[in-house]
């Protein structure tokens, strides 16, 4: 398949992971155009974490095929042009926030000069400029949050796979998230991004509705909302959700 | 060149040591003590055990001489260090007290000790050989040989001063180590297993630490491979190691005198090659704890084995023959025979080759497990 030039940055088809018995991804078409803010909604179990870690080449596949601006997994060199975000702290309670984000830019062979200076913009988009020197063990649930974000973004990767990046994060610093994603958006950057929150859906270009391992629906905010004939998008993908369970119950 | 990639993860285990005094402590810490609290117990031997003495040689007259007692003789020989002398007249009395615990033996010397001995000697018609009685307690064996040595020894040095030759006698030279005492022979030993202790220990619980807070997968899903990240540890814990052996050799040296005949840095070396066995054992362990709580339950695997098999306190000749290949099996065993073989008889590389091939077979053989075992986690 030819992925590049084709302006995708994610294309992938027929994903499937299984877990023993338990199929978590269940035959997924998922497609995300270069600097597009993409949104994978869904119920917790509905798969949006097993996704996330296959797009970030976490996970070996039980069927169908991905392609990462245009290269196919597993390939390690797609590892470089990504940005992961795990739902988990994911980071070393230890370490000072300073340490913590200067190891994921020597990872990703920054210098010392471009991570201090990176630092001090992502610092100051966290909110927590004071904290740099703290263990991030002594920090709450929500800045460490924050600082992982932080750590995912320090290396400028042109795909972004954030995990509930949102989770404890008090409303006014998510609208500066927001503001901060759509700087990355106007870079030519893409994210992929998933959320409970549905208020925060709708800021997504693209938003695919998941559920039981499958996408059951996705477009654009308002195109789902016209189609469902719903007012907001809680209802929206409720009638999406709803709809196989009553097939089944006929 | 362009630095290796798994130096990253090797400044950040050391970051991350030297903001945890607890893991520091463990370091720097453990191995003097363990040194001390094996080394004071252990090294100083056999000492003031109570032992009786019931003396009723009345002496005898051997041919041309004035009257002895050989009794007094041995006596005056018993080696006051090991054995605390204490009188008693009775024998039943002495008797009941070693039976109720109160002495761990009694020496007795019947009246005609003497008077047997020196017809013995001279071949009298009618003599029979003096017999010393000795009651032991021998509940506990070390006490109880260091007693019978102290006995035998003083009946050879008697056996010495009043000039009868023995038909046979043995010359001892000290091949090696002729003035080794304990703690140089313990300290090569005390090196090794703390050395993989605490890597195997340290390792094991940052591990699932790393598996647990996920930040083992986040690295992996950035330009580090599994391959890094073991490199990145084997890294750090090699030159942990290092440091501990350097440090116990140091204190060894200043508080236990030890003596040190061969060349260190090869010693250094060893253990530092026992660190990457034994960090590789505590990464592929974690695997087996979904909790920190779990890798405590693999502890008594790791430890104990090491403890009892590796020929640190006791050689590997004297565990039984049947058990013994299980010595081959456990890390610690060529690094404790190559830093002694190296520290008390002063060997080079060229007669302890087949530990260190040991080792680096051990090194390769966990080293690719302890990748394995991040990489099935891609599943």
């Amino acid at each position: 398949m030819d992925g590049d030039g084709n302006g995708y940055m994610v294309e992938a088809s027929g994903l499937v992971k299984r877990y023993g018995k338990f199929t978590a991804v269940d035959g997924l078409d998922l497609r995300v155009k270069k600097g597009e803010i993409y949104g994978l909604l869904g119920p917790n179990g509905a798969g949006k974490t097993t996704t996330i870690k296959i797009l970030c080449g976490l996970l070996r596949l039980s069927g169908g095929e991905a392609h990462i601006n245009g290269r196919q997994l597993p390939d390690h060199r797609i590892a470089a042009e990504i940005g992961y975000m795990p739902q988990e702290t994911a980071l070393y309670l230890g370490l000072t926030v300073h340490q913590n984000l200067a190891f994921f830019g020597e990872i990703f062979k920054l210098s010392k000069r471009e991570i201090e200076e990176r630092e001090k913009t992502l610092l100051e988009f966290i909110n927590l400029p004071e904290w740099r020197d703290e263990l991030v063990g002594n920090l709450s649930g929500g800045m460490k949050h924050r600082v992982s974000l932080a750590c995912a973004l320090i290396h400028q990767p042109p795909l972004l796979l954030l995990d509930e990046p949102t989770v404890g994060v008090d409303p006014e610093l998510r609208v500066s998230f927001w503001d901060y994603f759509n700087g990355i958006k106007r870079e030519g950057r893409t994210i992929v991004i998933t959320t409970h929150y549905m208020d925060e859906a709708g800021r997504c270009d693209r938003i695919g509705f998941m559920h039981n391992g499958r996408l059951v629906a996705e477009g654009e905010p308002g195109e789902l909302l016209q189609m469902t004939g719903t007012e907001n998008l809680e209802d929206a993908f409720m009638s999406f959700t709803a709809r196989p369970e009553v097939e089944v119950e006929r | 060149m362009r630095k290796p990639h798994f130096l990253t993860v090797t400044k950040r285990v050391f970051r991350d040591l030297k903001n945890d005094k607890r893991s520091l402590a463990l370091i720097v810490i453990a191995p003097i003590f363990i040194m001390f609290v094996f080394g004071l117990a252990f090294g100083g031997g056999v000492k003031n055990v109570k032992v009786l003495v019931v003396n009723q040689d009345q002496g005898g007259a051997p041919v041309g001489a004035g009257s002895i007692s050989l009794s007094e003789k041995i006596i005056s020989n018993l080696d006051t260090e090991v054995l605390k002398l204490e009188y008693v007249d009775d024998r039943d009395a002495a008797l009941a007290m070693v039976e109720n615990g109160d002495a761990y033996a009694a020496i007795i010397f019947p009246p005609d000790f003497t008077s047997e001995a020196v017809s013995s000697m001279n071949d009298l018609p009618g003599g029979s050989t003096a017999t010393i009685e000795f009651q032991l307690d021998k509940s506990n064996i070390n006490v109880a040989n260091a007693i019978t040595k102290a006995v035998n020894d003083a009946l050879l040095a008697t056996i010495d001063q009043v000039g009868v030759q023995m038909p046979v006698s043995v010359d001892t030279v000290a091949v090696f180590g002729a003035d080794v005492k304990f703690m140089d022979f313990f300290v090569p030993g005390i090196m090794a297993f703390a050395v993989y202790m605490i890597t195997t220990l340290l390792t094991l619980v940052t591990f699932v630490g790393e598996r647990t807070s996920g930040t083992l997968q986040r690295m992996l899903a950035t330009t580090l491979n599994e391959r890094d990240i073991v490199l990145g540890y084997a890294a750090t814990f090699s030159l942990i190691g290092m440091g501990q052996a350097m440090l116990l050799l140091l204190v060894g040296t200043l508080v236990f005198d030890i003596t040190v005949v061969g060349n260190v840095f090869l010693a250094f070396l060893v253990i530092a090659l026992l660190a990457v066995v034994s960090q590789a054992l505590g990464i592929l362990l974690s695997s087996t704890a979904k909790r920190e709580a779990q890798a405590i339950q693999v502890l008594p695997f790791v430890v104990l084995p090491a403890f009892l098999l590796s020929g640190i306190f006791w050689p590997i000749e004297a565990i039984p023959a049947w058990l013994r290949p299980l010595s081959y099996l456990v890390p610690p065993t060529y690094a404790v025979d190559a830093s002694r073989a190296i520290m008390l008889k002063g060997y080079g590389i060229g007669k302890i080759w087949i530990d260190i091939v040991a080792l680096l077979a051990m090194a390769a053989i966990f080293l690719t497990l302890a990748v394995l075992s991040l990489s099935t986690r891609k599943d």
